[in-house]
């Protein structure tokens, strides 16, 4: 399979996200499968970021640690980004007058890096056009160096800035006949060969996971979202902020994560779906609510979206640091279901099933996710939007049902599984207390022995109910593999992708994804495990949380982990050459 | 004033929010007349146990969850106001009453307390005010009596006071009433305004805490109160309604000191709730999302 990436840098505030997603999508509709990995400071403008897009015209869901043209909007890429170019590649810039050091200009000659020069400024001069559109000109430049085709990149332009008014779209047109006179006049020689493409993607979604997710929540009929800012859970609240008059979603942004997680669980209670979502030092102050919700029994759905910590961390690069804090946290014992989305698929299916579970055993959902996962951007297939359903367990809204019903039913110790009766406020029927202390069948407080051992007892049998019912984690490549992986969350693009390489090298090779990994399932990696040859534990995480999480579970250590805890998730010839010594 | 205590009306009626378990709290505890007004108002505004939500906050308050009919919740510490408010935005038709302490609403929740005025929640909060940490055994609260032996603090506290009605009024509330727990027909009053009010409405009751509060007794506070209604006070004037709220110095103002029915509620404000008939609670259901794909292709 082949692979071609580019790059853009630049520093923040100079659009470098909008040369990347106008690029894309322009691909995308061209017929390739396009995957667009960010990096970026935590600064608003200044810091060096950067967006990288990888290209096949096969499904490709990883990111290359080296590119075959790089684009750098500023001097800063030719000083820090020489080192991600293939040899052999193209670099483009608008440094007229840099001079290089003897050691980079030995450097580039020897890896016979093509340097391109793009006057942007006298290219816009002549058009008198404002330095705003000098993004165009880069975009369109890189677009003919695709060999792409004018129409395409002015369909997308126009979409993109169409509601600006006509003039500015001619302006932007304007800066795409530049940008193609100059590329046919200077630099026709110096096109990247893309293979060729292949129509299945071009009416694919280009899509980050947090649009997924947002889809997802909107199809699961969530109709209320309460949330605090922190990256990279922020991108889903301006999704669904951003749709909420089309969605007729009630939005808050409450004062604080507490409030978030308290007024999602009010409106979780009150009968309708409603979300929160937030990163690990959010979640930490969210988590006494979790634990509110598990005893009240209460249907209630957090988004967990990781960043590297301790404290602060890293806040806007990636990790999986935080599964252990996902299962382990909130004070004592409750059932709790803990899943993670892996791509954008994930983000949009997995979100139904997160609130079904939710009111089905009537507990804490918490659905992890990753910045990789939440700000890259996935071709995805359009949405099935047949499969999801709404299941709401038990609760009873039928009026004659509700007739029968005694208060004594809410928190009813005998139920089946553990798992009452619920109904809501505002029904006319007995009426109950949703009890934080510890309680009795109706509500009531409740400090006696016995009642405590047979209200512990009821909620813990949800959660042997909910491990029965839960998928076994899914097993990608060979049914009988020799060398057996095992990983989470956003890894799985990566992982997808090299196996398709080494494949070729191995047909003993399977991947087992855990998307349910509380309470954990053990049987199926158990059998695999025990026939391997070997089996690798990969995570973005520096103990190999879930590593740990089987061997508490099913006595079975995997000693070879590939781990990563830098904020950058596995990129794809890192994680490629990584395996092989695993294979070979 | 007639009480329906079992009538064939149809209405509801005290019996239907009685509860078998038994109170818990202190002999003179403020609590009783809370209780009783807060029944009493809800059963002659006609609103029947299924139609309402009583929120509790922890404390000796919160010990009440479980001797009133109703759908009730009771909460985590300080929290009370934003699981109330969650509750009522999903289902506006509900009547959401939350009650909370001196120590939630000034210490744990306060940032909840000042986003709950802001946003102008259509909910009550009911602020047992008995100046201490009761149910932990009499702690000062930010409202206790500067230099107050308590327990946790021997020599007398050295942190102010917090003026806490002067720090309401700064917020911009659209109600405000004070009450004293050992006048229930007037707390009943307020809390029926309190309900029938169009946003936010804080109702601070002052009560005896004969336990742990040795400074505001109940003879103390029946000595100072007196009912700013009965002197013709405008509760449109916000200057005048902050000013005898403030001044406790030689009398202690209760009943409605202000009331703005001008400002919408959070609810109304929403544009994305405009034009529907139904709430979030009812619409609940699997949702094409066809047409948000589109913006992907």
């Amino acid at each position: 399979m082949r692979r071609i990436a580019l790059k853009i840098v630049g520093a923040q505030g100079q659009g470098i996200n909008s040369i990347g997603e106008v690029i894309s999508k322009s691909l995308k509709r061209s017929g390739y499968c396009v995957f667009g990995y960010r990096e970026y400071m935590s600064v608003i403008k200044g810091g060096h970021s950067s967006f990288q897009i990888d290209i096949s015209d096969k499904l490709i869901q990883s990111t290359d640690s080296i590119v075959d043209v790089l684009v750098t909007v500023n001097h800063h890429g030719l000083e820090w980004n020489l080192d991600d170019v293939r040899d052999g590649g193209i670099i483009v810039h608008d440094t007229l007058d840099w001079e290089w050091t003897p050691k980079d200009a030995a450097s580039l000659k020897k890896r016979r890096i093509i340097l391109v020069e793009l006057p942007v400024e006298q290219i816009l001069r002549e058009l008198n056009a404002g330095s705003i559109l000098g993004n165009v000109v880069l975009t369109a430049f890189l677009w003919f160096l695709l060999g792409g085709d004018p129409e395409m990149l002015r369909t997308i332009v126009r979409e993109q800035f169409g509601h600006k008014g006509e003039e500015i779209v001619q302006k932007n047109f304007a800066c795409i006949d530049a940008a193609m006179k100059f590329h046919r006049e200077h630099s026709d020689k110096n096109t990247i060969d893309l293979p060729d493409p292949n129509p299945q993607w071009k009416n694919h979604l280009l899509l980050t996971g947090s649009q997924a997710m947002g889809l997802g929540i909107v199809h699961a009929g969530c109709r209320t979202y309460f949330g605090y800012p922190m990256t990279p859970s922020s991108p889903l609240l301006s999704y669904i902020a951003d749709k909420q008059n089309e969605t007729g979603m009630v939005v808050k942004q409450a004062e604080d994560e507490i409030t978030a997680a308290q007024m999602m669980s009010g409106a979780m209670f009150a009968g309708t779906r409603a979300i929160t979502a937030t990163s690990g030092g959010g979640f930490d102050l969210m988590t006494e609510t979790i634990s509110l919700n598990g005893l009240i029994e209460n249907p209630s759905v957090f988004v967990l979206a990781q960043r590297p910590g301790p404290a602060t961390g890293l806040p806007t690069w990636t990790a999986q640091g935080d599964l252990l804090l996902a299962v382990g946290s909130s004070h004592g014992e409750f059932p709790r279901l803990v899943m993670s989305v892996s791509d954008a698929q994930d983000c949009f299916a997995l979100m139904p099933e997160a609130f079904n579970y939710a009111e089905e055993f009537q507990t804490p959902v918490i659905v992890m996710t990753d910045k990789q996962t939440a700000e890259a951007f996935w071709t995805e297939e359009p949405f099935d939007q047949i499969k999801a359903q709404v299941r709401r367990g038990r609760l009873v809204v039928n009026a004659k049902e509700l007739k029968k019903i005694k208060s004594t039913d809410r928190y009813d110790p005998d139920a089946k599984d553990g798992i009452s009766k619920r109904w809501l406020p505002g029904t006319d029927a007995a009426n109950y207390c949703a009890q934080g202390d510890e309680h009795n069948a109706d509500g009531s407080i409740d400090e006696s022995a016995p009642n405590a051992k047979a209200q512990m007892e009821k909620r813990m049998r949800k959660m042997e109910k909910l491990k029965g019912v839960l998928p076994e984690p899914e097993l990608f490549g060979a049914k009988d593999p020799e060398l057996l992986i095992v990983s989470w969350g956003s890894n799985k693009g990566v992982i997808l992708d090299v196996m398709k390489t080494l494949g070729m090298k191995t047909s003993k090779l399977g991947y087992l994804h855990y998307a349910y990994l509380w309470p954990l399932k053990t049987q199926r990696f158990e059998t695999l495990a025990k026939k391997a040859k070997k089996v690798v534990l990969i995570e973005c995480n520096n103990q190999g949380q879930l590593g740990m999480l089987l061997k508490q579970e099913c006595g079975i250590g995997i000693d070879e982990k590939i781990l990563k805890y830098d904020g950058r998730p596995f990129f794809y010839d890192e994680l490629s050459s990584k395996l092989r010594t695993c294979v070979s | 004033m007639k009480i329906p205590l079992d009538l064939q009306t149809g209405g509801p009626s005290m019996k239907d929010y009685l509860s078998p378990n038994k109170c818990t709290w202190c002999d003179g505890c403020g609590d009783y007349g809370v209780w009783t007004a807060t029944k009493r108002a809800l059963v002659e505004l006609g609103i029947h146990p299924w139609q309402v939500l009583l929120c509790f906050d922890v404390g000796c308050n919160g010990n009440g969850s479980d001797k009133i009919g109703g759908y009730r919740f009771h909460g985590l510490h300080g929290r009370v106001i934003s699981f109330a408010a969650g509750a009522k935005l999903a289902n506006p038709r509900l009547t959401v009453i939350a009650s909370g302490g001196d120590g939630a609403s000034f210490s744990e929740g306060i940032g909840h307390f000042v986003h709950g005025i802001r946003s102008n929640y259509p909910i009550v909060f009911v602020l047992h005010n008995n100046a201490n940490y009761g149910l932990t055994t009499g702690q000062a609260s930010a409202v206790t009596w500067q230099g107050q032996a308590m327990n946790g603090s021997p020599n007398g506290i050295p942190e102010r006071t917090l003026q806490s009605m002067d720090f309401v009024f700064s917020l911009e509330p659209t109600f405000v009433a004070r009450g004293f727990g050992g006048d229930i027909p007037q707390l009943t009053n307020i809390l029926k305004a309190a309900i029938q009010h169009r946003g936010f409405a804080f109702v601070d009751i002052l009560q005896a805490c004969p336990t742990f509060n040795h400074f505001a007794t109940h003879e103390w506070l029946l000595e100072h109160v007196y009912d700013v209604q009965e002197e013709g006070h405008d509760m449109s004037d916000f200057i005048k309604a902050r000013m005898i709220a403030v001044d406790t110095s030689k009398r202690i103002s209760t009943g409605i000191l202000y009331q703005n029915e001008d400002v919408p509620d959070f609810y109304e404000r929403l544009v994305s709730r405009q034009g529907s008939t139904v709430t979030p609670v009812e619409e609940v259901q699997k949702t094409d999302v066809e047409n948000l794909m589109q913006e992907f292709v």
